[in-house]
């Protein structure tokens, strides 16, 4: 009797604790990957994007490692969707170049040719002007899609109702790298539950007996 | 947002004048002065000779224009360019083979010096030229200012500051120092003059008309300097910073005799023909290679890379 009796409050508390221990597994499984913890929106980044190519380090010393190469690209206006673009920007994301090219290559997508000029372009821009030494050796770091200028038109309807169609632009961003892609490390369902099953048995009851 | 389409079309357009509109758009013409000319829509009943004229090219307008007796005055595009430095180095100075290499005690050594002093008549009347226009100039004391405007103008380029290298540098030169190296990191160092520069060759070119003159001096300079240049990463691209190297150079200092605010400035260098090839860059560069065709295999080709031909050329 004593056991069913289960008060609001203590519903409340129990609904307090799962998203404690949520949050914790969140916060936790970030803190591995790297780049996910830092919140970098579209928004922020693609308004600078050309003028991240002119910013000059200090030369290195001879101890230090050397700094990989990067090359940022843009193509502004494009007339796709940006979320049809996403597709594509995520597709390639991470891998090498030459995999890359021969994705998009080969993908039926209108966004996919112009994803394969703009990396051709930022792969020659990469030689040419800094100073990357052989073109093979460029991963792509980061690709993403932004919403562009969207032109608005009138659609007609029936009964002299109307809408107004937008006809939508994206802009496509992409990072290059010199080197060789990072591994991402490819977590299985049963290491995620092994994780909470840990977290679990770590928790220490303080006050206790 | 499906709402009547009367009312957003009259919304959307814009308010117009029913009677007058304006139709600069409407003609060809291009009237020297803006005309705003007003056109009818209702019903005239003279219509005017010159309103039914349509498609008429330009030159058939401007003649009955002409005719008519409007005068268009003629209209000058002036814009007064300010040439302070010639485009090349005039009649370059042929720097002996083996300059630094052979003694001068040697037969070959005497038989450069011979040719020198051929060559140096010419550069005599040019020293008098330039002292007329110049009286501060002078053979012994010219060397030393030039080298100093060379380390000065090197040390500009070092640190990118475009006014003084602008006032070091002819705006020939300029160019030619500073491209492609925006986005680098140079260090260079003078360490020190293993010979003292010399004069070695001077003329005294006009440009366009004949009395405006050029002085273009030919200064031979032999020293230790260090180079070394970082691309945008700051990794090393050429040189080294701690290793001096033995560097002889022809460089040519211009001056606008005529200006009297002129100043004797760096125009260029000369790359004499049998000058060593210099030092590759650290990365692998492609050479692009002939096209194959589907059958060939490159190996088989035996496929000579061009080198290229040594000629004397000014930077």
């Amino acid at each position: 009797m004593a056991a069913s009796v289960v008060t609001w409050a203590g519903l409340a508390a129990i609904g307090r604790a799962c998203g404690h221990i949520r949050s914790r597994l969140l916060g936790s499984s970030s803190t591995l990957s790297q780049v996910s913890c830092l919140h970098t929106s579209t928004e922020l980044n693609s308004k600078h994007w050309e003028r991240k190519n002119l910013i000059v380090y200090p030369p290195q010393q001879k101890d230090e490692p050397c700094r990989s190469a990067e090359i940022y690209h843009c193509r502004r206006q494009i007339k796709y969707s940006k979320d049809k673009m996403w597709y594509l920007a995520k597709l390639i994301k991470g891998m090498t170049i030459d995999q890359a090219l021969t994705q998009l290559e080969f993908n039926d997508k209108k966004g996919a040719k112009i994803i394969k000029e703009v990396l051709l372009e930022a792969q020659d821009m990469a030689v040419r002007n800094h100073n990357v030494e052989y073109k093979s050796n460029l991963y792509i770091a980061e690709s993403f899609s932004a919403k562009g200028k969207y032109l608005k038109r009138i659609r007609y309807h029936g009964r002299g109702m109307f809408g107004i169609m937008d006809k939508v632009h994206c802009h496509y961003f992409v990072k290059l790298v010199e080197g060789v892609p990072p591994k991402v490390e490819q977590k299985t369902g049963f290491d995620q539950a092994k994780e909470y099953v840990e977290q679990l048995r770590n928790r220490t009851i303080i006050h206790s007996l | 947002m499906a709402t009547s389409i009367c009312r957003t079309l009259k919304y959307l357009q814009p308010t117009t004048c029913q009677n007058i509109k304006c139709a600069v758009s409407l003609l060809d013409v291009r009237l020297p002065q803006p005309v705003l000319v007003p056109i009818r829509t209702k019903k005239r009943y003279f219509i005017p000779p010159a309103v039914n004229v349509k498609q008429k090219t330009q030159s058939e307008q401007e003649d009955k224009a002409r005719a008519a007796g409007v005068v268009v005055r003629q209209q000058y595009i002036e814009r007064a360019i300010n040439i302070a430095c010639t485009a090349g180095i005039f009649d370059p100075y042929v720097p002996p083979e083996g300059d630094a290499r052979l003694s001068t005690l040697s037969k070959e050594g005497l038989k450069q010096r011979t040719e020198q002093l051929r060559q140096s008549a010419a550069s005599q009347l040019a020293y008098r030229k330039i002292k007329d226009h110049d009286p501060e100039f002078s053979t012994k004391g010219f060397p030393a200012l030039a080298q100093q405007i060379f380390i000065d103008a090197h040390a500009a380029l070092t640190q990118f500051n475009k006014e003084k290298l602008h006032s070091l540098v002819t705006e020939r030169c300029y160019p030619e120092m500073v491209r492609g190296n925006r986005y680098k990191t140079l260090r260079w160092r003078f360490i020190e003059s293993l010979e003292p520069p010399r004069v070695v060759h001077a003329r005294c070119p006009d440009m366009i008309s004949k009395g405006n003159l050029y002085g273009q001096v030919t200064l031979r300079m032999h020293s230790k300097q260090t180079l070394a240049i970082y691309d945008r990463f700051g990794r090393l691209m050429l040189g080294d910073e701690d290793e001096p190297r033995d560097v002889l150079e022809y460089l040519v200092l211009e001056r606008h005799l005529v200006n009297p605010y002129g100043r004797w400035r760096l125009h260029g260098k000369i790359v004499p023909a049998w000058a060593p090839p210099k030092d590759p860059i650290i990365k692998t560069l492609i050479i692009p290679g002939p096209k194959l065709k589907p059958g060939e295999d490159f190996e088989d080709l035996n496929y000579q890379v061009p080198k290229p031909k040594a000629v004397q050329w000014s930077k």
